[in-house]
Order: structure tokens, then sequence, then C-alpha cells
């Protein structure tokens, strides 16, 4: 009986240690946290509140023990406990409610959170009552200048779509590129189709080059920035159009120029034909003086004629 | 011939000259095509950002595409001038809007920066180069009285098609990336063609004099021709060398804010709005500066040549006093510099054409502003790098901005050595070869096919002579 329980608890046990949690996102590149929570490096901020609330920006690069402290002065009611509370994105943190002391004319909180991987990032709020909070923003440095228009393409050329990181921020450990396959994102591996993709990777700038392009080719390509807590994204447009489209314009200007220049030639002829006859139904004894040479006097006197108008 | 004479006399006595009238559409003419060249040339940075990310070339061998255009331009100027002294001036520059477009459109097919070299900078030089010397020396045959008016007003529109080039290559670019937006590009630049025939048919073909006889296409005959065409006898002449020394001089100078002006602002502290702001606004004063020294030069109450000193020395002077206004850090000096530097530009701008007519005569205008073209471009080519180089030894502007502007200084003093540089009126220009006399009889038939054309230039030329000396104080 007992070998049974005991093959049935290693069953159980084996069960219980292959199975994962389930991650409904996207599968990112990010690696699971390799060191133990309690070996996690510490890292401390903190924030006084004048106000009513504040948001303070927290760019983390690696998995940390984050400690966050909020100091509160207080309002005009100066209650000497007051509750307080934090929340990771809105919703409550189990066994944050507190109770807290003024102490020396302020209040204050604090907690150790592990930032491991993506799902810890976010929005961490320490709340006062409901009198006064303070956000922490954790995030991963994010893309700063994303590129709104779309990057234009023809078919059959190739393009290139760079994304780069700010010189202010730190470098990411490497860079990714994705596709967009409708509302899912699908990473592009040049190595798979060496003919069409090659991405360059530089410490700060990556670059996907696309060539070959065909009209499918366009939509959304996002760039990601890889550190050790997450990734971050950027997007850019692409659209592949093609070389009819500048044709159109190209020729209207074309056949405007020509139509231009058939009117000047045409009126200047109609011109110097009423001056020929004008002029050659004038001192008729002039035209026994041309020579060879002034074959072509009429038609430039005619001409002078008109620019002396 | 005696039919070309009463033509001849009316234009006499008309009192008239050939001023006014058809003169203006050819002004018209002349603003597009100027408009399409140089506006044109300015504005081409936008495409460099674009070239940089797509052949994945350094900034540095992108921006010689525009150098390499501009010399291309000032390079094949004198070829533009013989070319219409030999045939016909419409012909040649509707060639060249032909050659300008064919070198854009060729360029929206390019596969790696060579290409570009040689469409955009090679082949569209050559095609500049044929359009602008012939099409302002055309403008400045047609008027007398009211010349550089006309030629501040054409020139003025470099800067306001730079301003409205900027915003529509841009969104050209945005539209169809740079292959479709050259494309679109060489279709304006055929716009040039029209300017072209607006010219009419030549009205005089110089002959030149030496020629002894139709046939012989012989080397020495060809050569003999070609050396008329380009006017090359003109380097002998000592007022023209020194015109075009000085004019060499203030090249070396006159670009140096336009290409520094920007990085000095950002470096002396201001944000690169302000920057581009400062440069904008001397652009604005510089359209000004063209088109009022332009009226204010027909006034004639003094001589061009002054006026073209005064302005040289104060457009010298101000980029003089560009780094030292900046020294302070005061935003208002340094701007206020800028505007009177933009103006003083223009002002000058106007004139340089203006003046050689005075110097060459009208007959020989073509030859020597195509001349004169290519010996200041070698000279513009030395200003840029030599700033550079300055501004890497010592660390910022002041010694580039102080050489550049002394430079310009240099050139009004080069100036002043003309003859006559003091006489109160201008001098005669020298006459051409050709006999002036209108009571000579019927001639040999090779003596008529050399006069009578150039019987119309010495009459203008004539006109010019007896206009100015009287019209300087008019």
């Amino acid at each position: 009986m007992s070998a049974s329980w005991k093959q049935l608890c290693l069953q159980i046990l084996l069960l219980l240690v292959s199975c994962r949690h389930i991650n409904t996102k996207t599968p990112g590149p990010t690696p699971p946290p390799l060191i133990p929570i309690d070996q996690l490096p510490t890292d401390v901020r903190s924030v006084a509140l004048k106000g009513e609330s504040h948001t303070e920006k927290v760019e983390l690069l690696n998995p940390v023990n984050l400690a966050l402290e909020c100091t509160w002065t207080g309002n005009q009611d100066k209650l000497a406990n007051i509750t307080g509370l934090w929340r990771k994105d809105g919703e409550e943190v189990k066994n944050s409610n507190q109770t807290v002391p003024m102490e020396n004319d302020q209040y204050n909180l604090k907690r150790v959170f592990s930032i491991v991987n993506e799902e810890d990032l976010g929005s961490y709020t320490c709340e006062f009552g409901s009198k006064a909070k303070i956000d922490f923003v954790l995030a991963a440095p994010q893309i700063g200048d994303v590129r709104d228009k779309p990057i234009v393409s023809y078919v059959g050329d190739f393009v290139v779509i760079t994304c780069k990181m700010e010189e202010t921020k730190p470098e990411p450990s490497t860079w990714y590129w994705y596709r967009a396959n409708g509302t899912d994102k699908k990473q592009i591996i040049a190595a798979e189709e060496p003919l069409r993709y090659e991405i360059k990777n530089e410490e700060r700038k990556t670059k996907l080059v696309v060539s070959s392009l065909v009209e499918t080719d366009g939509g959304l390509y996002f760039c990601g920035a890889v550190y050790a807590i997450s990734t971050s994204m950027s997007h850019v447009e692409l659209k592949v159009i093609s070389f009819h489209e500048p044709l159109k314009p190209f020729v209207a200007i074309v056949i405007e120029v020509i139509v231009l220049v058939a009117i000047i030639l045409l009126y200047e002829k109609s011109q110097s034909k009423k001056n020929s006859t004008a002029a050659e139904n004038g001192t008729t004894d002039q035209t026994n003086t041309l020579t060879q040479g002034e074959s072509n006097g009429p038609a430039e006197i005619s001409s002078m004629r008109q620019r002396k108008v | 011939m005696t039919k070309l004479r009463p033509k001849a006399e009316s234009q006499g006595d008309g009192g008239e000259g050939p001023d006014g009238g058809y003169g203006w559409v050819l002004v018209g003419a002349l603003f597009v095509s100027t408009s399409l060249v140089f506006g044109l040339m300015r504005s081409l940075g936008i495409f460099f950002v674009e070239f940089v990310q797509y052949f994945d070339e350094s900034a540095q061998a992108i921006s010689w595409i525009s150098s390499t255009g501009l010399a291309a331009q000032q390079f094949f100027s004198p070829l533009g001038a013989a070319l219409c002294n030999a045939y016909d001036t419409r012909w040649v520059v509707m060639t060249g809007g032909c050659l300008a477009a064919l070198g854009l459109i060729l360029a929206s097919q390019a596969t790696c920066l060579v290409h570009l070299y040689l469409t955009m900078g090679v082949i569209s030089g050559l095609g500049w180069g044929l359009v602008f010397t012939p099409m302002v020396a055309t403008v400045m045959a047609n008027f007398t009285r009211r010349r550089t008016l006309a030629l501040g007003l054409a020139f003025s529109s470099i800067g306001l098609s730079s301003f409205a080039f900027n915003p529509l290559f841009q969104l050209l670019v945005e539209l169809y990336t740079w292959r479709g937006a050259l494309l679109i590009l060489g279709g304006l630049s055929l716009n040039i063609v029209p300017c072209g025939a607006l010219i009419g048919p030549q009205r005089r073909s110089k002959a030149p004099a030496k020629v002894v006889s139709e046939s012989g296409v012989s080397c020495a005959s060809f050569l003999q021709r070609a050396s008329s065409y380009l006017e090359l006898p003109l380097l002998f002449e000592r007022p023209y060398i020194t015109y075009t020394l000085a004019i060499s001089l203030l090249n070396v100078g006159y670009f140096v804010p336009y290409f520094h002006l920007v990085a000095h602002s950002r470096q002396v502290g201001f944000s690169e709005y302000q920057a581009a702001f400062v440069m904008s606004a001397a652009g604005a004063t510089d359209i000004l500066g063209r088109i009022a020294s332009g009226w204010f030069s027909d006034l004639g109450h003094f001589r061009l040549i002054h006026l073209l000193s005064v302005w040289t020395t104060l457009a010298g002077v101000f980029i003089m006093l560009l780094p030292v206004s900046s020294l302070s850090g005061s935003y208002a000096a340094l701007m206020v510099i800028s505007l009177l530097y933009g103006f003083c530009s223009g002002a000058l701008t106007s004139l340089v054409f203006a003046v050689v007519p005075m110097i060459v005569g009208v007959e020989r205008m073509m030859g020597a502003l195509g001349l004169l073209q290519l010996i200041e471009s070698g000279a513009g080519l030395l200003g840029a790098p030599l700033s550079g180089l300055l501004k890497d030894i010592t660390g910022d502007y002041t010694a580039s901005f102080m050489v550049a502007g002394g430079f310009v200084v240099l050139g009004t003093l080069t100036m002043v050595t003309l003859p006559h540089y003091f006489c109160g009126k201008d001098p005669p220009p020298p006459k051409s070869v050709s006999p002036d006399d209108p009571d000579k009889g019927l001639h040999a038939e090779l003596e008529q096919m050399h006069s009578s054309p150039s019987d119309m230039n010495d009459l203008t030329g004539e006109v010019t002579n007896n206009r100015l000396p009287e019209d300087t104080y008019s």
C-alpha cells in the first residue's frame, strides 16, 4: 500500500515539477530568472509627497529587489493614524493594508517588491487613505523617437527600417524584430530567409533590411530592445507602392511642359508669319539687298519688332 | 543691310532702349529657371538624410553630390556661353533644361552612390551650366537702365523658392520616397525648357572676327573660333582680370556663413530652433536686399561699381562681426548682425553680374559671365574647407568668420584697383572689333555676314555707351 502511495506522491510531485505557469501573453525572449530571489541586488526609491499625488518613473534593467518608500507630510487634518495601502496596476496588493502612524510630522510607507520579470513591471501605488497617493511606474528603458509616418518603398526595391535607443538610456543586450500577424507578433528570424531579411545589430541601433519587396510586405513592424528584465517595443509602419504612383504626377508635368513649349513656338511662328507678310508688302527695294547671310533677316526683324513692344 | 537700318535707328532714337516690354517676360523666365537651378540645389539637403540611410554612407560622401552639381554648373558655364555665341541661345537653354531633368530622372533609378554623383552631379550640373549663364546674359542684354532691378527681381527667386521647395520636397519624399521625389523633380526641371523657348530666335550670332574662310574645319581655325566664342582673350585684359580676382576673393568668404552660421549659433549655446530661425531671417533679408539694391542701383545716383564696393565692404564687416556679436551671448545682437549680413549679401548679388557689361561691353558679356563663373567656382570650393579647417584647429568658428570676412574685404580692395575706379562717370566699355559706322554702303557678302549681326551688338553697345555717362546723374 505504501509503495503505491509513494509512487502516487512521486508522480504528483513529478507532475507539479513539470507543470509550468501558463503564460497567456505572447512569449517573449526574456530569459527566466536565473538568480534566486533572495540573492537579487537591492535598490531603493523614495519619494516625499508634497501635494496630493505624484508619479515617479523608475527605469529598470535587471531583476532587482526594489524597496519603495513613500513619505507624506499629511494634510490639515493631521490624523494620528491613517490607513496605508499598496496597489499594483490598480489592484490591491495582498496584506498591504496597514495603519500608518504619524512620526515626526509625516507618514511613512515602505515595502520591498521583487521585480524579476516583465509581469512585475507596471504601476505600483502607495496610498494614504484616499487622500494622497504616489505612483511608481516601473519600466524598462523605452525607445524614444517613434516614427509616426509610414516608411514608403517600392515593389522590387529594398528598405531599411531602423530603431535607435537614445544615448542617455542604457544599451539593450540585443535587439529582436517582429512582424504584425493579425493581433499577434511573429518574430523575424533572418537566418530562415537570408535573401529577404537581414538584421544588423549595433549596441544602440538596429537595422532591418527587407529586400525584394512585394505589396504584402506592408504593415506594422516591431523592434524590441531586450533587457534582462523585459523587452521594450517600438513600431514602424511600412508601405509598399508600385512605381506607377509617382509616374502619374510626372507624366502630368511633362504634358504641361510640352503644351507650354508648343504654345510658345506656335505663337511665335504665327507672329513671324504676320510680320513677314507685312514687311514684305513694304519697301520691295530693300529685299534686293538681302543676301544669303540675311535670309533669316525678316524673321529676325519681325521677332525683334514684337520684342520692342 | 539697309533693312536693318531703320530698325536700328528707331532703336537708337527711341530713347527707351531695350528696357521693358518683352524684357519683363524674360525676367519671369529667368525667375523660374533660376529657382529651378539654385533653389533646387539649395533644397537637396532633404534628400541627404534618405540617402545616408538607404546607401549606408557617411554624410560627407553624400554631401559631395551637391558639391559636384554646383561645381559642374560653374565649370560648364563657359561651355554654355560659347555654345550660345556659336549657336542659338534658346536651343542651348532648352537642351540644358532637358539635361538637368534627365540627370534627376536617371538619379531616381540609382543603385549606388556613384550613380548619384554621375547623374545628379555631372549630368544635371552640365544642364544647369547650360541654362544659368545664357539666361542671365540674355536678360542683361535686354535691359540697360533697369538691368540691376531686373536681375535683383529674378535672383530673389532663389530665396523664395528655397522657402517653397523645402516643405514641398519633404512632402514628396514622404509620399513617394526619394526615388519618386527625384522623378517628379526631374519633371519640374523640365519647366526650364519653356523658359528657354521664351527667349525667341537668336537675334545675333557672334561671328568670330578672325575667321578667314568658311571652309577648312582645321584644328587651328576651330581653336581660334572656340577661343573667340569662349572669350578667352578677355583673360588678358586687366580690368576683367582684376574684377574676376575680386569676385573670386569675395566668393571664398561669401558662403561661409551659409555653411557655418547654424553650427556657430548652436555652439554659442542657442537652441536648434533659434539657430535655424537666424538662418531663415538672414534668408528673408537676402531676398529683400536683392530687390532693394536692384531698384536703388538703377536710380542711377551712383556708379554700380561704387555701390558694389559698399555692399561687399559691409558684408565683409558684418561677417567679421558675427562671432563678436555672439560673444556677449545676446541672441538679439546675433540676430541683428545676421539680418544686416543677409541684406548686404543679397544686395551685392544683384550687382556682381550687372557690373560685368560695364567692364567688357554687352556683346562680350555672355562669354565673360561664363569665364567669371568658372574662375569664381574654384575660389568658392576653397572657402568651405578652409573655414572648416580653421574651426578644427582653433575649436570655434571665430577664426573662420574673421578670415571669411577678411577675404570679402580683400575682394573690395582688389576692386578699387580697377581702372577709372575713382572717376565720377563710368568709362565707356571697350568697343567690339567690327565696324560700327551705320552709313557704310553695300559690302561684299562675307563682310555683310559678319557685320550685319554685329551691327546690332554695336548699336546696343552704342546705346549703352551713350546712355551710361548721362544716366549716371539723371
